[in-house]
């Protein structure tokens, strides 16, 4: 599939020049066990071809500050890492927490009794790292200053920027910062490291009249330092209060099929549910994906190009390295409407022909690795949003996206919008109250008319989950895209 | 063994430690935790045991008529590791601020959480060779249907829990409880030709393995599955629905935790008592003590013995559920509804890692005279019934859910007809009176209440709510 790695004589990956750039050392939290978990792996390693070991420390603090209360929700000292060997049935795996030298024997035990049974005579399929690489997030002001004092200070700033709209009663305002370092280590000699900051902000302003409430929200979050903290201004925190208390007499939005004009954040649960999800080439193994099939071949207009790309510098799901191991990259998914490519581990690669494309997460060491995607968007197109308006004619434009689900086997999308406006007569009029739209992915693309320009473009910061559990950080965005749907109450 | 090993257990060996940092709590979880994962009818990864002990140290510190809670999780139960935990909830507490002026922990004398069922005991002993069984019991009900449907993926994943609770005021509390989660994807390659497949998802959460209920289960999930082939959109506009368990519990427990917690009080979001928000026939409980409830236990998260509470009197709100903090804030007493590891109606296996926030347990919706599903069927003459919703996504704030109909079926003339897939359905689940609302269209409330995850409740009849499609 798309990329351009090659295989060095051992069947290993090679990878480009860059990689080898950062200075191999040691870092914060783990520094202290690398060494033994270096040994573990050693040990391991002379029982079967293939060991591999996910070590994890995190550190950060969140705050959540309302009229009543402030709390902190400080994220867990927690340590822990996860072996998987290659058996030969397959793979094995045993987490722990504690990265004392008891719990890795512990590990370590537990993982040399499965292979005592299933000894491994074989290399396992696909691609083992052989990358080495250290990186820490750079930041322009660093995130452990915000410490409980300042956070609680700015938080309360902010919650006063809301409260000073009329009929705005309660706000809601979380900032929260996180350092999640993760060390990887495998037999191929392959290292890396790295220390991900991630920095988000909250604030959800509620408008109450008579009972009824309403909410509009507003969310900064990505990849740095307290820096993108800044990204909340009051003048943003009010026009989200005002829209809160517009919700309170938004009329019912327009029902049925009809054109849909999706923002920048809806354009982002669209990417992400429909073709994110159904490129995660787990599905295609399990041989569940409506996308399958159609590789290689046109599945929309011209204008549509979608990616994942896990190495968008600052994006709230940049990685350096995905949990196998492999340098972060940009995947082309759609390519000027044609569908190019898939997200891969080691396995899926191996069993498709195609190279691992570092999509390879764990949500924690304590959870399987799965096909995962990172940052999803739709790249701008060249149309203005007036000039999308102006096609749409009539119909609604959907946004501040909730929440979305796929159905890769039946090629179907639902995405939720909190609020809209209507068009009517090639402008946007009322605003209109929370919505779903729904609908068969293949024929949302062939009515895909128009994608605006980079002028538009936005990521957004959110979770998604395999399944119903783990979950972890994602992006999704774009600029507005123009098509047609079904569109219900929600 | 049906309870933590005393001495051993996470809380106590920290608590030991706690000494003049009064008031304090400490929560302790020891979690072993057993996977199979497969692809079709074969074994794709076993994980386990993953194992995992740690602990959430919670300080209270009073300041100027308010109390400041600070918390901090940890693994790390060296006497240097919980050191740093609590220096951590200290500075935390220390600018942190609660409405009350002070924290009444509970004793742990008087009323006991007594016994409830949560604790399956085979998978508790034998947790490998349980799943196992399971697992090959899953396969055996899927054989003979090839032509029409397969498992396509999924898991089953058990988690064995020895939950410890202690706090400054005496209490020294745990109990040990299982939690199995499975998740099944069922693929439908029968019925007409020309239709991609179909799949039928299953999302279940229960405290026991229940392998003896798999062949009827899944003569359900395979005929819904293929039944997904042939659905299509249903017409745009208001009609009478009827909702199954399996999606009122996508809906209810959100709803409900939204409004109904002492935390919805305290933001001026909570409903008077007295109020009306719902017909007559609507009588809604939260219960934490229904045995084998994935939220039932003895105790909840801090050590209050948990017990049934009236939501919803005969459609009139009645009580609202509160935790130790918010209880003090109101001059009143927990309900035992504090828990942690919440989010968006569904639970982590690793619970010490967040404090506790209020959330209702399994909410019960009283069984009511509407009868079996026929009857409701036919009391509906013409709607949908609603199967299974993509995602429902509840707004606690607005109360309002909508989401894309993944299968449901067209009644007509009081019986079911031709499946439905695609569009949406939704509306407000709770609305102020008078205005519109799942509560407020109540027509009829079945007769026999069935556990779908978080909910105990039979399938009820709506009025009308808006259906869009083509």
């Amino acid at each position: 599939m798309a990329s351009s790695r090659r295989r060095n004589r051992r069947g290993h990956q090679d990878y480009p020049p860059w990689v080898y750039r950062f200075r191999v050392g040691s870092m914060g939290e783990l520094s202290d066990c690398e060494g033994n978990l270096y040994h573990a792996v050693a040990r391991l390693a002379q029982r079967t071809p293939f060991v591999e070991v996910l070590a994890e420390a995190s550190a950060g603090l969140s705050v959540r500050v309302d009229a009543h209360i402030t709390s902190f929700q400080t994220p867990p000292r927690l340590r822990g890492a996860v072996f998987r060997a290659w058996t030969r049935t397959g793979w094995t795996e045993v987490s722990i927490s504690g990265l004392d030298t008891s719990s890795l024997r512990f590990a370590e035990s537990a993982v040399e009794r499965v292979l005592a049974r299933r000894p491994a005579h074989e290399e396992p399929p696909g691609l083992s790292s052989i990358a080495r690489l250290e990186k820490t997030t750079p930041m322009e002001r660093p995130v452990r200053d915000m410490d409980e004092e300042r956070l609680v200070r700015l938080a309360k700033d902010i919650l006063s920027w809301a409260e000073g709209v009329p009929d705005i009663r309660e706000t809601e305002v979380q900032l929260s910062w996180r350092i999640d370092e993760r060390l990887y280590l495998n037999s191929s000699a392959a290292r890396c490291s790295q220390a991900v900051s991630r920095v988000r902000g909250y604030v959800s302003p509620v408008a109450t009249e008579n009972g009824r409430a309403e909410s509009d929200r507003l969310v900064h979050g990505g990849v740095g330092g307290a820096e993108i903290f800044d990204r909340i201004t009051s003048e943003e925190v009010r026009r989200t209060a005002e829209t809160s208390r517009a919700l309170l007499h938004s009329k019912t939005p327009p029902l049925g099929k009809q054109a849909v004009l999706l923002s920048p954040s809806m354009t982002g649960y669209f990417a992400h549910e429909s073709v994110g999800h159904g490129a995660e080439a787990d599905q295609f193994v399990r041989n569940r994906s409506y996308l399958q099939p159609l590789l290689g071949e046109v599945v929309g207009p011209e204008i549509l190009t979608i990616v994942d790309n896990g190495a968008y510098p600052g994006a709230w799901s940049e990685i350096y390295a995905d949990d196998e191991g492999h340098p972060a990259q940009r995947t082309v998914l759609i390519d000027h409407g044609r569908l190019v490519g898939a997200l891969h581990d080691r396995d899926t690669a191996a069993a498709l022909g195609a190279l691992p494309t570092a999509n390879t997460r764990r949500a924690d060491v304590f959870s399987r690795a799965f096909v995962r995607m990172t940052n999803t968007y739709v790249e701008p197109g060249e149309s203005s949003f007036d000039e999308l308006v102006k096609e749409a004619r009539n119909g609604v434009l959907l946004e501040a996206g909730v929440a979305g689900i796929e159905d890769p086997q039946g090629g179907q999308i639902q995405l939720k919008a909190r609020m809209g406006h209507r068009i009517e007569n090639g402008k946007v009029t009322d605003l209109v109250s929370a919505m779903a739209l729904s609908g068969r992915v293949l024929e949302f693309f062939a009515s895909i008319r128009g994608v605006s320009g980079k002028q538009d473009f936005v990521l957004d910061s959110g979770s998604c989950g395999k399944g119903r559990t783990d979950f972890m950080p994602n992006a999704a965005g774009g600029p507005y895209v123009l098509g047609t749907a079904v569109v219900g109450r929600a | 063994m049906s309870g933590p090993r005393v001495g051993e257990a996470a809380a106590f060996r920290v608590a030991d430690q706690l000494a003049g940092k009064e008031p304090w709590e400490v929560f302790g979880d020891r979690v072993r935790r057993y996977e199979i994962h497969f692809r079709g009818d074969t074994i794709e990864m076993t994980r386990g045991p993953v194992a995992l002990e740690g602990y959430g140290v919670r300080l209270f510190r009073s300041h100027d008529g308010a109390t400041g809670v600070g918390y901090q999780a940890s693994n790390d139960f060296s006497p240097e590791g919980v050191r740093d935990a609590v220096d951590a909830a200290e500075r935390a507490a220390r600018y942190a601020r609660f409405p009350v002026a002070r924290v009444e922990l509970p004793s742990g004398h008087g009323a006991s959480g007594g016994i409830v069922e949560v604790l399956d005991r085979g998978l508790w002993e034998y947790p490998v060779d349980s799943l196992d069984s399971y697992f090959a019991a899953l396969r055996a009900a899927f054989e003979g249907r090839e032509k029409t449907s397969q498992l396509s993926f999924g898991s089953v994943r058990a988690t064995l829990s020895e939950t410890s609770i202690c706090n400054s005021a005496g209490l020294r509390t745990g109990y040990g409880h299982t939690t199995v989660e499975l998740e099944v994807a069922v693929k439908g390659i029968g019925g007409p030709e020309g239709p991609a497949p179909g799949e039928y998802w299953v999302n279940d959460s229960d405290r026991r393995l229940r392998p003896g209920e798999l062949p009827e289960r899944v003569d359900d999930w395979c005929r819904f599955a293929e039944d997904v082939r042939r659905g299509r959109p249903p017409p745009t506009g208001e009609t009478a629905v009827v909702l199954p368990p399996t999606v009122l519990s996508g809906i209810l427990p959100i709803v409900f935790g939204g409004r109904f917690t002492g935390a919805a009080r305290l933001r001026r979001a909570a409903p008077e008592p007295g109020t009306k928000l719902g017909e007559d026939i609507a009588t809604v409980y939260d219960d934490g003590r229904v045995p084998w409830g994935p939220m039932s236990s003895p105790v909840d998260d801090e050590g209050v013995p948990q017990r049934r509470r009236t939501l919803l009197d005969h459609g009139t709100v009645s009580e609202i559920l509160y935790d130790t903090l918010h209880a003090g804030a109101f001059g009143t007493r927990s309900t035992g509804n504090s828990f942690r590891g919440i989010a968006m109606g569904m639970r982590t296996w690793f619970r010490f890692l967040q404090p506790p926030i209020i959330a209702p347990s399994t909410i019960v919706l009283e069984p009511g005279k509407g009868g079996l599903e026929a009857e409701l069927i036919e009391a509906a003459h013409d709607g949908i019934w609603i199967q299974e919703i993509g995602w429902s996504s509840p707004d606690p704030i607005t109360g309002t859910f909508g989401g894309e109909i993944r299968l449901g079926y067209r009644i007509r003339d009081g019986k079911l007809a031709e499946p439905v897939r695609g569009g949406t359905v939704g509306g407000s689940a709770l609305a102020v009176e008078g205005s519109p609302s799942l509560m407020t269209r109540l027509e009829a409330v079945g007769s026999r209440a069935s556990f779908a995850e978080l909910v105990f409740t039979p399938p009820v009849l709506v009025r009308s709510l808006t259906v869009a499609g083509d």
